[in-house]
Protein backbone atom coordinates (compact mmCIF):
# COMPACT_ATOMS: atom_id res chain seq x y z
CA UNK A 1 0.00 0.00 0.00
CA UNK A 2 2.77 2.38 1.06
CA UNK A 3 4.66 1.50 -2.12
CA UNK A 4 1.64 2.38 -4.20
CA UNK A 5 1.37 5.78 -2.53
CA UNK A 6 5.08 6.34 -3.15
CA UNK A 7 4.68 5.44 -6.80
CA UNK A 8 1.83 7.85 -7.26
CA UNK A 9 3.79 10.63 -5.54
CA UNK A 10 6.82 9.95 -7.73
CA UNK A 11 4.71 10.00 -10.85
CA UNK A 12 3.16 13.29 -9.82
CA UNK A 13 6.54 14.78 -9.06
CA UNK A 14 8.17 13.89 -12.38
CA UNK A 15 5.07 14.89 -14.32
CA UNK A 16 5.12 18.20 -12.46
CA UNK A 17 8.78 18.79 -13.30
CA UNK A 18 8.06 17.99 -16.94
CA UNK A 19 5.20 20.48 -17.02
CA UNK A 20 7.22 23.20 -15.32
CA UNK A 21 10.08 22.81 -17.79
CA UNK A 22 7.64 22.80 -20.70
CA UNK A 23 5.99 25.88 -19.25
CA UNK A 24 9.34 27.67 -19.19
CA UNK A 25 9.94 26.75 -22.80
CA UNK A 26 6.55 28.21 -23.69
CA UNK A 27 7.02 31.33 -21.57
CA UNK A 28 10.39 32.26 -23.03
CA UNK A 29 9.31 33.46 -26.49
CA UNK A 30 6.36 35.26 -24.93
CA UNK A 31 8.60 37.13 -22.55
CA UNK A 32 11.02 38.02 -25.32
CA UNK A 33 8.07 39.37 -27.29
CA UNK A 34 7.01 41.51 -24.34
CA UNK A 35 10.55 42.76 -23.89
CA UNK A 36 10.53 43.83 -27.54
CA UNK A 37 7.27 45.70 -27.09
CA UNK A 38 8.67 47.35 -23.96
CA UNK A 39 11.60 48.52 -26.09
CA UNK A 40 9.11 50.00 -28.56
CA UNK A 41 7.62 52.03 -25.74
CA UNK A 42 11.11 53.10 -24.72
CA UNK A 43 11.65 54.18 -28.30
CA UNK A 44 8.72 56.60 -28.23
CA UNK A 45 9.76 57.83 -24.80
CA UNK A 46 13.21 58.62 -26.15
CA UNK A 47 12.31 59.77 -29.62
CA UNK A 48 9.08 61.66 -29.18
CA UNK A 49 8.86 62.61 -25.52
CA UNK A 50 12.62 62.95 -25.05
CA UNK A 51 12.23 61.90 -21.43
CA UNK A 52 15.23 61.03 -19.38
CA UNK A 53 16.09 57.40 -18.92
CA UNK A 54 14.95 56.90 -15.34
CA UNK A 55 11.58 58.54 -16.00
CA UNK A 56 11.13 56.52 -19.18
CA UNK A 57 11.98 53.30 -17.34
CA UNK A 58 9.61 54.01 -14.49
CA UNK A 59 6.86 54.84 -16.99
CA UNK A 60 7.32 51.42 -18.54
CA UNK A 61 7.48 49.97 -15.03
CA UNK A 62 4.09 51.50 -14.28
CA UNK A 63 2.51 49.75 -17.21
CA UNK A 64 1.10 46.31 -16.84
CA UNK A 65 3.47 44.25 -18.93
CA UNK A 66 3.74 40.83 -17.34
CA UNK A 67 7.19 40.25 -15.83
CA UNK A 68 8.86 42.97 -17.89
CA UNK A 69 7.49 45.93 -15.89
CA UNK A 70 9.40 44.69 -12.88
CA UNK A 71 12.67 44.74 -14.81
CA UNK A 72 12.13 48.36 -15.84
CA UNK A 73 11.08 49.33 -12.33
CA UNK A 74 14.36 47.95 -11.03
CA UNK A 75 16.30 49.70 -13.78
CA UNK A 76 14.69 53.02 -12.86
CA UNK A 77 15.44 52.44 -9.19
CA UNK A 78 19.09 51.66 -9.83
CA UNK A 79 19.49 54.67 -12.10
CA UNK A 80 18.24 57.06 -9.46
CA UNK A 81 19.92 55.64 -6.39
CA UNK A 82 23.48 54.89 -7.37
CA UNK A 83 25.11 58.33 -7.04
CA UNK A 84 25.80 58.85 -10.69
CA UNK A 85 27.62 55.56 -11.26
CA UNK A 86 28.07 54.66 -14.92
CA UNK A 87 24.74 54.06 -16.62
CA UNK A 88 25.78 50.58 -17.71
CA UNK A 89 26.72 49.58 -14.15
CA UNK A 90 23.30 50.60 -12.88
CA UNK A 91 21.48 48.77 -15.63
CA UNK A 92 23.67 45.69 -15.37
CA UNK A 93 22.91 45.27 -11.69
CA UNK A 94 19.19 45.53 -12.32
CA UNK A 95 19.35 43.05 -15.20
CA UNK A 96 21.43 40.56 -13.25
CA UNK A 97 19.07 40.71 -10.29
CA UNK A 98 15.99 40.28 -12.35
CA UNK A 99 17.01 37.84 -15.06
CA UNK A 100 16.94 34.61 -13.00
CA UNK A 101 13.29 35.27 -12.12
CA UNK A 102 12.33 35.19 -15.79
CA UNK A 103 12.13 32.32 -18.25
CA UNK A 104 14.63 33.97 -20.56
CA UNK A 105 18.08 32.57 -21.09
CA UNK A 106 21.57 33.98 -21.33
CA UNK A 107 21.54 34.62 -25.07
CA UNK A 108 18.73 37.19 -24.73
CA UNK A 109 20.44 38.56 -21.66
CA UNK A 110 23.62 39.16 -23.64
CA UNK A 111 21.68 40.97 -26.35
CA UNK A 112 19.93 43.13 -23.76
CA UNK A 113 23.10 43.93 -21.85
CA UNK A 114 24.85 44.84 -25.06
CA UNK A 115 22.03 47.26 -25.73
CA UNK A 116 22.26 48.64 -22.17
CA UNK A 117 25.87 49.61 -22.87
CA UNK A 118 24.70 52.11 -25.45
CA UNK A 119 21.66 53.37 -23.61
CA UNK A 120 21.70 57.00 -22.57
CA UNK A 121 25.16 57.96 -23.71
CA UNK A 122 24.64 59.27 -27.21
CA UNK A 123 22.30 61.51 -29.14
CA UNK A 124 18.77 60.64 -30.08
CA UNK A 125 19.32 59.28 -33.58
CA UNK A 126 22.10 57.04 -32.33
CA UNK A 127 19.88 55.78 -29.54
CA UNK A 128 17.23 54.89 -32.09
CA UNK A 129 19.72 52.95 -34.19
CA UNK A 130 20.75 50.92 -31.17
CA UNK A 131 17.14 50.37 -30.17
CA UNK A 132 16.31 49.07 -33.63
CA UNK A 133 19.32 46.80 -33.56
CA UNK A 134 18.45 45.42 -30.14
CA UNK A 135 14.89 44.76 -31.24
CA UNK A 136 16.11 42.97 -34.32
CA UNK A 137 18.46 40.77 -32.33
CA UNK A 138 15.77 39.99 -29.81
CA UNK A 139 13.45 39.01 -32.65
CA UNK A 140 16.05 36.50 -33.81
CA UNK A 141 16.22 35.14 -30.27
CA UNK A 142 12.47 34.99 -30.12
CA UNK A 143 12.37 32.98 -33.33
CA UNK A 144 14.95 30.56 -31.94
CA UNK A 145 13.03 30.27 -28.69
CA UNK A 146 9.86 29.53 -30.63
CA UNK A 147 11.54 26.77 -32.59
CA UNK A 148 12.87 25.32 -29.36
CA UNK A 149 9.44 25.45 -27.85
CA UNK A 150 7.96 23.74 -30.89
CA UNK A 151 10.58 21.03 -30.79
CA UNK A 152 10.81 20.30 -27.11
CA UNK A 153 7.70 21.46 -25.32
CA UNK A 154 5.61 18.33 -25.91
CA UNK A 155 8.62 16.10 -25.56
CA UNK A 156 9.58 17.49 -22.15
CA UNK A 157 6.02 17.13 -20.96
CA UNK A 158 5.69 13.47 -22.00
CA UNK A 159 9.24 12.80 -20.87
CA UNK A 160 8.22 13.82 -17.36
CA UNK A 161 5.41 11.29 -17.26
CA UNK A 162 7.50 8.58 -18.89
CA UNK A 163 10.51 9.18 -16.61
CA UNK A 164 8.16 8.73 -13.66
CA UNK A 165 6.82 5.53 -15.13
CA UNK A 166 10.34 4.24 -15.76
CA UNK A 167 11.43 4.95 -12.20
CA UNK A 168 8.37 3.17 -10.88
CA UNK A 169 9.08 0.10 -12.99
CA UNK A 170 12.70 0.09 -11.86
CA UNK A 171 11.96 0.61 -8.19
CA UNK A 172 8.82 -1.44 -7.79
CA UNK B 1 18.65 79.91 -0.15
CA UNK B 2 17.93 76.36 -1.11
CA UNK B 3 20.97 74.57 -2.43
CA UNK B 4 19.31 71.16 -2.45
CA UNK B 5 18.92 70.94 -6.24
CA UNK B 6 22.64 71.66 -6.50
CA UNK B 7 23.56 68.96 -4.00
CA UNK B 8 21.39 66.52 -5.91
CA UNK B 9 23.52 66.73 -9.01
CA UNK B 10 26.87 66.54 -7.24
CA UNK B 11 28.53 63.15 -6.74
CA UNK B 12 28.73 62.18 -3.09
CA UNK B 13 32.46 62.93 -2.69
CA UNK B 14 32.13 66.49 -4.00
CA UNK B 15 28.77 67.03 -2.32
CA UNK B 16 30.27 66.33 1.10
CA UNK B 17 33.03 68.85 0.51
CA UNK B 18 30.66 71.58 -0.57
CA UNK B 19 28.17 70.87 2.18
CA UNK B 20 30.82 71.16 4.85
CA UNK B 21 31.91 74.62 3.73
CA UNK B 22 31.27 77.43 6.24
CA UNK B 23 27.73 78.78 6.33
CA UNK B 24 28.80 82.29 5.40
CA UNK B 25 30.31 80.95 2.19
CA UNK B 26 27.28 78.83 1.36
CA UNK B 27 24.87 81.70 1.87
CA UNK B 28 26.80 83.87 -0.55
CA UNK B 29 27.65 81.09 -2.99
CA UNK B 30 27.64 82.24 -6.59
CA UNK B 31 29.47 79.58 -8.53
CA UNK B 32 30.96 76.16 -8.03
CA UNK B 33 33.55 75.36 -10.65
CA UNK B 34 34.56 71.80 -11.26
CA UNK B 35 37.37 71.11 -13.68
CA UNK B 36 38.76 67.66 -14.24
CA UNK B 37 42.16 67.18 -12.56
CA UNK B 38 42.30 70.81 -11.51
CA UNK B 39 41.48 72.40 -8.17
CA UNK B 40 37.87 72.66 -7.07
CA UNK B 41 36.86 76.30 -7.03
CA UNK B 42 34.00 78.12 -5.36
CA UNK B 43 33.01 81.72 -5.87
CA UNK B 44 31.11 83.34 -3.05
CA UNK B 45 30.19 86.98 -2.51
CA UNK B 46 32.41 88.03 -5.40
CA UNK B 47 35.55 86.27 -4.12
CA UNK B 48 37.04 83.09 -5.46
CA UNK B 49 38.48 80.31 -3.34
CA UNK B 50 39.99 76.90 -3.86
CA UNK B 51 38.85 74.11 -1.59
CA UNK B 52 41.69 72.26 0.07
CA UNK B 53 41.59 68.62 1.08
CA UNK B 54 40.83 69.48 4.71
CA UNK B 55 37.85 71.66 3.77
CA UNK B 56 39.83 74.89 4.12
CA UNK B 57 39.32 77.70 1.67
CA UNK B 58 42.53 78.94 0.15
CA UNK B 59 43.70 81.33 -2.50
CA UNK B 60 46.63 79.13 -3.31
CA UNK B 61 45.70 76.34 -5.71
CA UNK B 62 48.33 73.94 -4.37
CA UNK B 63 47.19 70.79 -2.50
CA UNK B 64 43.57 71.35 -3.18
CA UNK B 65 40.97 68.82 -4.17
CA UNK B 66 41.23 67.79 -7.78
CA UNK B 67 37.99 66.29 -9.06
CA UNK B 68 38.83 63.10 -10.93
CA UNK B 69 37.71 61.91 -14.32
CA UNK B 70 35.35 59.49 -12.64
CA UNK B 71 33.77 62.24 -10.57
CA UNK B 72 33.24 64.32 -13.69
CA UNK B 73 31.54 61.36 -15.33
CA UNK B 74 29.32 60.88 -12.32
CA UNK B 75 28.48 64.55 -12.29
CA UNK B 76 27.45 64.48 -15.93
CA UNK B 77 25.38 61.34 -15.33
CA UNK B 78 23.60 63.00 -12.44
CA UNK B 79 23.03 66.23 -14.34
CA UNK B 80 21.70 64.43 -17.39
CA UNK B 81 19.88 61.70 -15.48
CA UNK B 82 21.80 59.19 -17.56
CA UNK B 83 20.18 60.55 -20.70
CA UNK B 84 22.39 62.59 -22.97
CA UNK B 85 19.88 62.15 -25.78
CA UNK B 86 17.38 64.26 -23.85
CA UNK B 87 19.87 67.11 -23.64
CA UNK B 88 20.80 67.44 -27.30
CA UNK B 89 19.81 71.08 -27.49
CA UNK B 90 21.38 71.88 -24.12
CA UNK B 91 24.66 70.25 -25.11
CA UNK B 92 24.65 72.25 -28.30
CA UNK B 93 24.21 75.47 -26.37
CA UNK B 94 26.62 74.43 -23.65
CA UNK B 95 24.51 74.72 -20.54
CA UNK B 96 21.76 72.95 -18.68
CA UNK B 97 19.16 74.44 -16.38
CA UNK B 98 18.35 72.32 -13.37
CA UNK B 99 15.60 72.48 -10.81
CA UNK B 100 15.61 75.74 -8.91
CA UNK B 101 16.63 77.67 -12.02
CA UNK B 102 20.33 77.07 -11.40
CA UNK B 103 22.43 76.76 -14.51
CA UNK B 104 25.31 74.49 -15.22
CA UNK B 105 27.68 75.58 -17.95
CA UNK B 106 29.62 72.86 -19.73
CA UNK B 107 33.03 72.92 -21.34
CA UNK B 108 34.95 70.19 -23.09
CA UNK B 109 35.61 68.89 -26.55
CA UNK B 110 33.18 70.47 -28.97
CA UNK B 111 31.93 68.42 -31.88
CA UNK B 112 30.89 70.36 -34.95
CA UNK B 113 28.90 69.37 -37.97
CA UNK B 114 28.93 71.47 -41.09
CA UNK B 115 30.61 74.28 -39.16
CA UNK B 116 27.90 74.40 -36.50
CA UNK B 117 28.33 73.18 -32.96
CA UNK B 118 26.66 69.80 -32.62
CA UNK B 119 27.37 69.00 -29.02
CA UNK B 120 30.00 68.97 -26.30
CA UNK B 121 31.74 65.65 -25.85
CA UNK B 122 34.16 64.73 -23.04
CA UNK B 123 32.74 67.29 -20.69
CA UNK B 124 35.54 68.21 -18.31
CA UNK B 125 34.55 71.63 -17.06
CA UNK B 126 31.40 72.46 -15.14
CA UNK B 127 30.34 75.84 -13.92
CA UNK B 128 27.43 75.55 -11.53
CA UNK B 129 25.90 78.99 -11.30
CA UNK B 130 23.60 79.43 -8.38
CA UNK B 131 20.56 81.40 -9.42
CA UNK B 132 19.22 83.78 -6.86
CA UNK B 133 15.93 85.42 -7.17
CA UNK B 134 16.00 88.64 -5.21
CA UNK B 135 12.45 89.74 -4.86
CA UNK B 136 11.99 93.44 -4.62
CA UNK B 137 15.11 94.58 -6.50
CA UNK B 138 12.87 96.18 -9.07
CA UNK B 139 10.64 98.07 -6.65
CA UNK B 140 12.95 101.07 -6.39
CA UNK B 141 13.07 101.47 -10.16
CA UNK B 142 9.46 100.69 -10.77
CA UNK B 143 8.07 104.24 -10.47
CA UNK B 144 10.40 105.28 -13.30
CA UNK B 145 9.01 102.67 -15.65
CA UNK B 146 5.45 102.95 -14.54
CA UNK B 147 4.13 106.48 -14.65
CA UNK B 148 0.45 107.06 -13.99
CA UNK B 149 -0.14 103.37 -14.62
CA UNK B 150 1.45 103.62 -18.01
CA UNK B 151 4.30 101.20 -18.66
CA UNK B 152 7.37 102.48 -20.51
CA UNK B 153 9.53 100.44 -22.86
CA UNK B 154 12.70 99.63 -20.98
CA UNK B 155 16.27 98.76 -21.88
CA UNK B 156 18.62 97.66 -19.12
CA UNK B 157 22.31 98.07 -19.95
CA UNK B 158 25.22 96.60 -18.00
CA UNK B 159 28.30 94.42 -18.25
CA UNK B 160 27.75 90.70 -17.43
CA UNK B 161 27.13 89.78 -13.82
CA UNK B 162 25.67 93.10 -12.70
CA UNK B 163 22.18 91.84 -12.12
CA UNK B 164 20.45 92.61 -15.41
CA UNK B 165 18.53 89.39 -15.50
CA UNK B 166 17.67 89.52 -11.81
CA UNK B 167 16.26 93.01 -12.27
CA UNK B 168 14.40 92.02 -15.43
CA UNK B 169 12.86 89.03 -13.66
CA UNK B 170 11.71 91.11 -10.75
CA UNK B 171 10.20 93.75 -13.00
CA UNK B 172 8.30 91.02 -14.85
CA UNK B 173 7.03 89.76 -11.51
CA UNK B 174 5.98 93.22 -10.34
CA UNK B 175 4.06 94.03 -13.51
CA UNK B 176 2.49 90.61 -13.68
CA UNK B 177 1.26 90.52 -10.09
CA UNK B 178 0.36 94.18 -10.19
CA UNK B 179 2.47 95.48 -7.35
CA UNK B 180 2.29 99.21 -7.80
CA UNK B 181 0.29 99.10 -11.03
CA UNK B 182 -2.59 97.26 -12.61
CA UNK B 183 -1.63 93.63 -13.21
CA UNK B 184 -0.70 93.13 -16.86
CA UNK B 185 -0.37 90.05 -19.02
CA UNK B 186 3.32 89.38 -19.40
CA UNK B 187 5.02 87.16 -21.96
CA UNK B 188 8.62 86.08 -21.45
CA UNK B 189 10.77 84.75 -24.28
CA UNK B 190 13.43 82.96 -22.32
CA UNK B 191 15.96 81.89 -24.91
CA UNK B 192 18.60 80.86 -22.40
CA UNK B 193 16.26 79.74 -19.63
CA UNK B 194 17.72 82.45 -17.44
CA UNK B 195 14.78 84.67 -16.66
CA UNK B 196 12.30 82.10 -15.45
CA UNK B 197 14.66 79.13 -15.21
CA UNK B 198 12.10 76.65 -16.50
CA UNK B 199 12.43 72.93 -15.92
CA UNK B 200 10.04 70.91 -18.12
CA UNK B 201 8.19 74.12 -18.88
CA UNK B 202 7.54 75.08 -15.27
CA UNK B 203 9.16 78.34 -14.09
CA UNK B 204 11.44 77.83 -11.10
CA UNK B 205 11.50 81.50 -10.21
CA UNK B 206 8.51 83.58 -9.29
CA UNK B 207 7.80 85.57 -12.44
CA UNK B 208 4.30 86.58 -11.50
CA UNK B 209 0.79 85.23 -11.73
CA UNK B 210 -0.07 86.49 -15.19
CA UNK B 211 3.12 85.50 -16.95
CA UNK B 212 3.47 83.11 -19.88
CA UNK B 213 6.87 81.75 -20.77
CA UNK B 214 8.29 80.42 -24.00
CA UNK B 215 11.24 78.51 -22.69
CA UNK B 216 14.40 78.02 -24.79
CA UNK B 217 12.71 79.79 -27.68
CA UNK B 218 14.67 81.95 -30.14
CA UNK B 219 13.95 85.57 -29.28
CA UNK B 220 12.67 86.96 -32.55
CA UNK B 221 10.45 84.00 -33.33
CA UNK B 222 9.27 83.83 -29.73
CA UNK B 223 8.19 87.45 -29.68
CA UNK B 224 6.12 86.88 -32.81
CA UNK B 225 4.62 83.71 -31.35
CA UNK B 226 3.60 85.53 -28.20
CA UNK B 227 2.01 88.41 -30.08
CA UNK B 228 0.07 86.00 -32.26
CA UNK B 229 -1.10 83.61 -29.62
CA UNK B 230 -0.82 84.87 -26.06
CA UNK B 231 -1.85 88.55 -26.46
CA UNK B 232 0.68 89.88 -23.95
CA UNK B 233 0.66 93.50 -22.83
CA UNK B 234 4.34 93.36 -21.98
CA UNK B 235 7.04 91.23 -23.57
CA UNK B 236 10.18 90.46 -21.63
CA UNK B 237 13.31 89.31 -23.49
CA UNK B 238 16.94 89.09 -22.58
CA UNK B 239 19.82 90.46 -24.62
CA UNK B 240 18.57 91.77 -27.92
CA UNK B 241 21.03 92.77 -30.60
CA UNK B 242 20.44 90.87 -33.80
CA UNK B 243 18.68 92.01 -36.96
CA UNK B 244 15.73 89.64 -36.47
CA UNK B 245 15.29 90.89 -32.93
CA UNK B 246 14.92 94.44 -34.16
CA UNK B 247 12.26 93.39 -36.66
CA UNK B 248 10.34 91.55 -33.99
CA UNK B 249 10.67 94.50 -31.63
CA UNK B 250 9.20 96.81 -34.24
CA UNK B 251 6.39 94.38 -34.77
CA UNK B 252 5.71 94.32 -31.04
CA UNK B 253 6.05 98.03 -30.29
CA UNK B 254 3.79 99.07 -33.11
CA UNK B 255 1.25 96.47 -32.09
CA UNK B 256 0.86 98.26 -28.78
CA UNK B 257 2.87 95.81 -26.77
CA UNK B 258 5.41 97.10 -24.28
CA UNK B 259 8.89 95.73 -24.00
CA UNK B 260 11.40 95.09 -21.24
CA UNK B 261 14.79 94.04 -22.49
CA UNK B 262 18.51 94.10 -21.76
CA UNK B 263 21.80 94.59 -23.58
CA UNK B 264 25.45 94.17 -22.67
CA UNK B 265 27.47 97.35 -22.36
CA UNK B 266 29.07 99.51 -19.73
CA UNK B 267 27.83 102.93 -20.85
CA UNK B 268 25.12 104.41 -22.97
CA UNK B 269 27.71 105.61 -25.50
CA UNK B 270 28.84 102.03 -25.96
CA UNK B 271 25.35 100.76 -26.62
CA UNK B 272 24.74 103.56 -29.07
CA UNK B 273 27.60 102.28 -31.17
CA UNK B 274 26.12 98.83 -31.59
CA UNK B 275 24.56 98.63 -35.08
CA UNK B 276 21.09 97.32 -34.31
CA UNK B 277 20.68 98.90 -30.90
CA UNK B 278 21.80 102.27 -32.28
CA UNK B 279 18.89 102.34 -34.68
CA UNK B 280 16.41 101.24 -32.06
CA UNK B 281 17.58 103.89 -29.60
CA UNK B 282 17.64 106.66 -32.20
CA UNK B 283 14.15 105.74 -33.23
CA UNK B 284 13.16 106.27 -29.63
CA UNK B 285 11.84 102.79 -29.14
CA UNK B 286 13.06 102.64 -25.56
CA UNK B 287 11.45 105.19 -23.34
CA UNK B 288 13.70 104.40 -20.39
CA UNK B 289 17.29 103.17 -20.41
CA UNK B 290 18.75 101.98 -17.12
CA UNK B 291 22.47 101.57 -16.61
CA UNK B 292 23.67 99.07 -14.01
CA UNK B 293 27.08 98.37 -12.52
CA UNK B 294 28.69 96.43 -9.69
CA UNK B 295 30.05 99.53 -7.97
CA UNK B 296 28.32 98.90 -4.68
CA UNK B 297 27.35 95.31 -5.27
CA UNK B 298 25.46 93.79 -8.22
CA UNK B 299 22.42 95.77 -9.25
CA UNK B 300 23.78 99.26 -8.56
CA UNK B 301 21.77 101.70 -10.65
CA UNK B 302 24.26 104.06 -12.24
CA UNK B 303 21.93 106.17 -14.29
CA UNK B 304 18.51 106.34 -15.86
CA UNK B 305 18.01 107.91 -19.28
CA UNK B 306 14.85 108.69 -21.18
CA UNK B 307 14.06 107.90 -24.80
CA UNK B 308 16.24 110.68 -26.16
CA UNK B 309 19.18 109.64 -23.97
CA UNK B 310 18.66 112.56 -21.65
CA UNK B 311 19.86 111.82 -18.17
CA UNK B 312 16.87 111.51 -15.85
CA UNK B 313 18.66 110.44 -12.74
CA UNK B 314 22.16 109.64 -11.59
CA UNK B 315 21.45 108.97 -7.93
CA UNK B 316 23.08 105.72 -6.98
CA UNK B 317 20.39 103.70 -5.30
CA UNK B 318 21.78 100.34 -4.40
CA UNK B 319 18.86 97.96 -4.62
Amino acid sequence: MLKLVGCILLLFATTGIGFILAGKLAARPKQIRRLISALSILETEIHYSSRNLSTACSHIGDRDIEMISELFRQMALRLTTMDGAATYECLKLAVQDWWPTSAMKTSEKEVFLQFCKTLGNSDRSDQLTHLALAKQNLQVEEQKAREEQFQYEKMVRTLGVLAGALLIILLY
Amino acid sequence: MDLKPIYQVLPLSIRNRIQSLPRTILSGLEEVRIRQDRPLEVIASGKNWFVSSNQQLKLDPRDCIHPTREECHKLLNLISNHSLYALEEELRLGYITVEGGHRIGLAGKVITEGGRVKHVRDVTGFNIRIARQIKGVGSALFPIINQKDEIKNLLIVSPPGCGKTTLLRDLARLVSTGEGCTARKVGIVDERSEIAGCVTGVPQHDVGARTDILDACPKAEGMMMLIRSMSPEIIVVDEVGRKEDADAIHEAIYAGVHLFTTAHGSSIEEVRKRPILKDLIEEGVFERIVLLSRRSGPGTVEAVYDGTCQLLRTAVCSS
